[in-house]
Order: structure tokens, then C-alpha cells, then sequence
């Protein structure tokens, strides 16, 4: 993608009012967010890597593993307050159902006033969520479930 | 007072915090690694939050990770125990900036005292006795031969923001300075971020004497009482006393009152250890511990005075609960460090503690995180308890600790034990003849 048609994308984005976009192909991948009235600033921190999949070794007092099954979890890399989407009107990164691939965003975990966007490190069907919006999590807490493929 | 505090450390220091609090009234949360999930400070605290993986840096040691945690628990102050975090003044003014009490002094005198020269200059202020050397950091080679001259041979060579043994060098002449100055200043710039070297007399037998102290936002300043930490492995702690054994009574009052006037001039608030080396009847301020230390229960046990309690109630803001004259000490106490390692090679041991039984009876105290089936992570320090006795005179102390140390069951791992035992046998240390490089040089004689 060249400067002319990364313009074109962001004047589209604008008029039609997205506030989140995110353009992953073969060899490019774009991510954009609009800070307006309205939204919270979104920090791109970059995500800190996803601790290795463990489901034996969930957290004490973090919701109990399920049967792994068929499917797999995202988790919090990082400890802090879940969020589900980018601002408290704008709609969620993610609901049941929906079709997410390795590195889309979707949640943030606020720590320390920074709002950290958190990727899924699998490709997936969101079969469940398991964190009510608002909520703390702490690290390696399970927070979507989803399906493979 | 606080409702809610966070401890931002793990072992038997959090458990210790952990029952100052609940004493106190004030509910706790305990932060963890992953692989910490099953400690007891984690199952004892009223709230516990994970806060990242085993490595330190990304959990006990990650600043934003522990406030965050601080902010979900809502809690209203952080105890930062000792090590990890505990005297990094960044962390501190994190705390602070959250709207949190950090249970420590001022992230100023946290800085103040964590550079070697700085806290020598509060201490020539307040008109302490410094081993003879350089003012401050010395630039050049050539002005570093002449504070040597001045000063005399043998010296230390030492990194300004150096620490635990770390980044000294002993120098015993000219031609040796010449060969050494550069090269350590240039460790100290990789190992500590700065170049800043300064020189000190170098005493060949001196003891370890360390004061502690508390101050309040009054004004008020005491001393309670003072440790003898000689015996040092390797310039690590390994047996402590209270009071310090063989001292005339003057210049033990001397050294008290000394680091008295340090917190009083200073302003320092909360608890912390004024640290001294003696030799004959002379005595030179060495540095400030500005936190809670790991000897801290032998002061307890001969005063009665529960510092981590004092040590929160004076960061809430309450005045001293008692004067200098109301501090008594009463008989003797003496500290082993139970280390997770080999006793001879000092190689870490960690593993599983497949059997374990602590001694107990009147004047014997564990400070442990332990039990049987607890693993010994190789991610953290090696300390798996302190066995503490308290007796009414320091060779009813030696018994008694003797005796608990023979009950002492640890099995699975290796433990320090068996070296303790065979030193507080030893008639240089019932006799009061060690000195601070003592064991080291013991170890080295030592037969097989």
C-alpha cells in the first residue's frame, strides 16, 4: 500500500465515522484509530507477548479452567481493568460469534492509566467471553473463548 | 490508618506484613508470579492478584504491574518488604502518584541514601565518623593517588551506586591503583548506569555493627537498639545478634545516638538501619538501609517493639508511640538465615521440600513461607526461613539455637544449616572474635 492509497483509506474511514479499523492482508497490515469526542485515547502500546498456553495453570483465584475440548483461550498478558471496547459508547472489538484472526484486537487492559490493546495470538470463532466489561483481570486470566480454525 | 494495603513482595517477608496488617486491622493483597500461585502468602492474604510470569522483572519487579494491581484492589498503600522494589524511589513516586501511601520514607531519601556518596554527605552533616578516603567521587587517576596518600593503604575502591558486595575493588598500593582505577569505573558505568568511583580506608577486621532507627513526620527520631551482622558469607548475612556482643558500653552508646542524629537530621520517616564498621574502639558510618531489613525480628524479640507495625503506623502519619527511654533491651537474640543451598559449595538448592518440620518452644521463632510439599523456586532469592531465638543471656542464646537447630527437619532440599551449626560451635564466635571477612576465611582453612 503506497501514501496515495493509505490517504484514500483514512478519508473513507472519516466519512463514514469509524472509529477503529484494522487491514490485515498477505504483506501489509494497518491498524487505525480516530481520538475524538468522546473516546478514549488509545495508547498503541505494543501488546506484551501472550504468556504460553498453559490451561493446567490458571491462577488461584482466576476463573477455573474448562474442559479444553475443542477450544482454545485468549488471556491476559498484562494486569488491569478489561475493557471490551475502545470508549464507552463505541461498540466492542469483539462479540459472540464473530470470526477473529491471530493479531486483531480484541479487548483493552488498562494498567496504570495506558490502555493496552490486547491481540489474540489464535485464529478463531469467539465462543464465549468470559470478563464482564469494566472488570479487573489479572495476568494470565482467561478472557475469550474461542473456537479453533 | 490504611484500610487496604498492597505487598508488593513474596515468602516469609509478606507474611510477616501479612500478620502486622491483620493485627492492625487493615486487610491485605498479596501480588504473584504464576508460579507463586500456591504460596502461603497468596493463600493468607485477604485479596491476591496474579500479576505476571516467574521472571522477576516481568512480576515482582514490573512497577506498572503492582500498581496496577494496587489500583483494581482499590488499596490505599504499598508495603514494598525488602528487595525487589523496596528502595527503588521511581516505584515510590509511582505509588504516591496513584494516590497511595508507600510504607517507606520519601522517594527523596530513598534516592539520598541510595547513592553511596550522597548518603555520606548527610552523614558528615550530621557529623558521623567516616572511614578516612575521598570527599566525594573521585574524576582522575591522578587526584585518586592523591586522597590515596593522604588517606593511606590499604583502600577500597568503591562504585558510587554500587551495593551488596558488588563493584569494589581493595587496592593495596600505587601501582595497583594505577592498574585498577579506570577499569572499575568502567564496570561500575555497565553494572550500575554510573562511572562515579570514590575511595575509602580499607579496615582488614572490622566488625558489622548496624543501628535501627525510626522517625516519625514530628520530628521524632530513636534509635532501637543495635545488630551485630558479622558474620558474613561471601557479604552476605548469614548469623544476626541483638545487642551487639563485647562492645563498651560507650561506644556502643556512641554508635546509637550517631544514627539517632542521622534520622533526626535528615528528617527520615519510617523505619530503617544506620550501618556501621567498628574496629577497636573506633566506628565509621558505612551506609543507610532505608526499608524493613531481614534481621529486623532479633530487635524485636530483645524490645518487644513490633517494627513492621511501627513501620506502618509511622507512614499513616502517626506520631512515635513511645520515647528513647522507654526502649529496653531484654536478654539476647540471635537469627540464622535457613538458605535453599549447598552448605559447602553455597551452590543454590532449590526443589521440592518432600518433609518438614520447624522447632518451636518458649524463645524460638520461625519466620517462614515453607511447609512440607512448598517448592523452592530457582526464580527468587534462596531464603526459606529465619529460625530466631531469644534467650536471657547470649550463651543461653547459643544453646537454645542449637538445640532448634537440631529440631529443624528440611528435607528434599539442601539447606545452610549444617555450616551455621558448625560456626556457632566455634569458639571464635562464642568468644566474640569474628570479624566481617571471618567466614570467608574459615571456609578457605577449613580441612577437605
Amino acid at each position: 500500500m503506497d501514501r496515495k492509497e493509505l490517504d484514500a483509506l483514512l478519508k473513507l474511514l472519516r466519512r463514514h465515522g469509524v472509529a477503529e479499523f484494522t487491514l490485515e492482508e498477505k504483506d501489509v497490515s494497518v491498524s487505525v484509530s480516530f481520538l475524538g469526542a468522546g473516546t478514549v485515547p488509545v495508547v498503541a502500546a505494543a501488546p506484551l507477548a501472550a504468556p504460553p498456553v498453559a490451561p493446567s495453570a490458571a491462577p488461584a483465584s482466576a476463573p477455573a479452567p474448562r474442559p479444553a475440548g475443542d477450544s482454545r483461550a485468549v488471556r491476559a498478558p498484562i494486569v488491569g481493568t478489561f475493557y471490551r471496547s475502545p470508549a464507552p459508547d463505541a461498540p466492542p472489538y469483539v462479540n459472540v460469534g464473530d470470526r477473529v484472526r491471530k493479531g486483531q484486537v480484541v479487548c483493552i487492559v488498562e494498567a496504570m492509566k495506558l490502555m493496552n490493546q490486547i491481540e489474540s495470538d489464535v485464529d478463531g470463532v469467539v465462543l464465549e467471553i468470559l470478563v464482564e466489561n469494566g472488570a479487573p483481570v489479572q495476568f494470565g486470566q482467561e478472557l475469550f473463548r474461542l473456537s479453533p480454525g | 490508618m490504611f484500610r487496604k494495603v498492597l505487598i508488593a513482595n513474596r515468602g516469609e517477608i509478606a507474611l510477616r506484613v501479612i500478620r502486622a496488617c491483620r493485627e492492625l486491622g487493615i486487610r491485605t493483597v498479596a501480588v504473584y508470579s504464576d508460579v507463586d500461585r500456591h504460596s502461603l502468602h497468596v493463600r493468607f492474604a485477604d485479596e491476591s492478584v496474579c500479576i505476571g510470569p516467574a521472571r522477576a522483572t516481568q512480576s515482582y519487579l514490573n512497577i506498572p504491574a503492582v500498581i496496577s494491581a494496587a489500583d483494581i484492589t482499590r488499596a490505599d498503600a504499598v508495603h514494598p518488604g525488602y528487595g525487589f522494589l523496596a528502595e527503588n524511589a521511581t516505584f515510590a513516586e509511582a505509588v504516591n502518584a496513584h494516590g497511595m501511601t508507600y510504607i517507606g520514607p520519601s522517594p527523596e531519601h530513598l534516592r539520598q541514601f541510595g547513592d553511596k556518596l550522597s548518603a555520606k554527605a548527610a552523614a558528615r552533616a550530621a557529623g558521623l565518623p567516616l572511614l578516612p578516603g575521598s570527599k566525594g567521587a573521585v574524576e582522575t587517576l591522578e587526584e585518586a593517588r592523591e586522597v590515596a596518600r593522604k588517606a593511606g593503604y590499604p583502600l577500597m575502591l568503591k562504585a558510587a551506586a554500587g551495593g551488596g558486595g558488588k563493584g569494589m575493588r581493595v587496592v593495596e598500593d600505587e601501582a595497583q591503583l594505577d592498574k585498577v582505577f579506570v577499569l572499575t569505573s568502567t564496570e561500575a558505568r555497565a553494572a550500575f548506569g554510573s562511572g562515579a568511583v570514590f575511595l575509602e580506608r580499607l579496615l582488614r577486621a572490622p566488625r558489622h555493627v548496624e543501628v535501627q532507627v525510626a522517625g516519625d513526620r514530628y520530628g521524632n527520631a530513636v534509635h532501637v537498639g543495635e545488630r551485630d551482622c558479622s558474620m558474613q558469607r561471601r557479604h552476605q548475612k548469614i548469623i544476626e545478634e541483638a545487642p551487639a556482643p563485647s562492645l563498651s558500653e560507650g561506644l556502643r552508646d556512641r554508635i546509637r545516638q550517631a544514627a539517632a542524629r542521622l534520622v533526626a537530621s535528615t528528617g527520615y520517616v519510617t523505619v530503617g538501619t544506620c550501618e556501621f564498621l567498628v574496629e577497636g574502639d573506633e566506628f565509621f558510618f558505612l551506609e543507610v538501609n532505608p526499608r524493613i531489613q531481614v534481621e529486623h525480628p532479633v530487635t524485636e524479640m530483645v524490645t518487644g517493639i513490633d517494627l513492621v507495625q511501627l513501620q506502618i503506623r509511622l507512614a499513616a502519619g502517626e506520631r512515635m508511640p513511645f520515647e528513647q527511654s522507654e526502649v529496653r533491651l531484654r536478654g539476647h537474640s540471635i537469627e540464622v538465615r535457613v538458605n535453599a543451598e549447598d552448605p559447602w559449595k553455597l551452590t543454590p538448592s532449590p526443589g521440592t521440600i518432600k518433609g518438614y518440620h520447624a522447632p518451636g518452644g518458649p524463645g524460638v521463632r520461625v519466620d517462614s513461607a515453607v511447609h512440607e510439599g512448598a517448592m523452592v523456586q530457582p526464580h527468587y532469592d534462596s531464603l526459606v526461613a529465619k529460625l530466631i531465638v531469644h534467650a536471657p543471656t547470649r550463651e543461653l542464646a547459643i544453646r537454645k539455637l542449637l538445640g532448634a537447630m537440631d529440631e529443624y527437619v528440611v528435607e528434599g532440599i539442601r539447606t545452610s544449616l549444617p555450616l551455621q551449626k558448625q560456626l556457632l560451635d566455634d569458639p571464635v564466635f562464642r568468644e566474640v572474635r569474628f570479624h566481617t571477612r571471618y567466614i570467608d576465611e574459615w571456609l578457605r582453612n577449613r580441612p577437605g
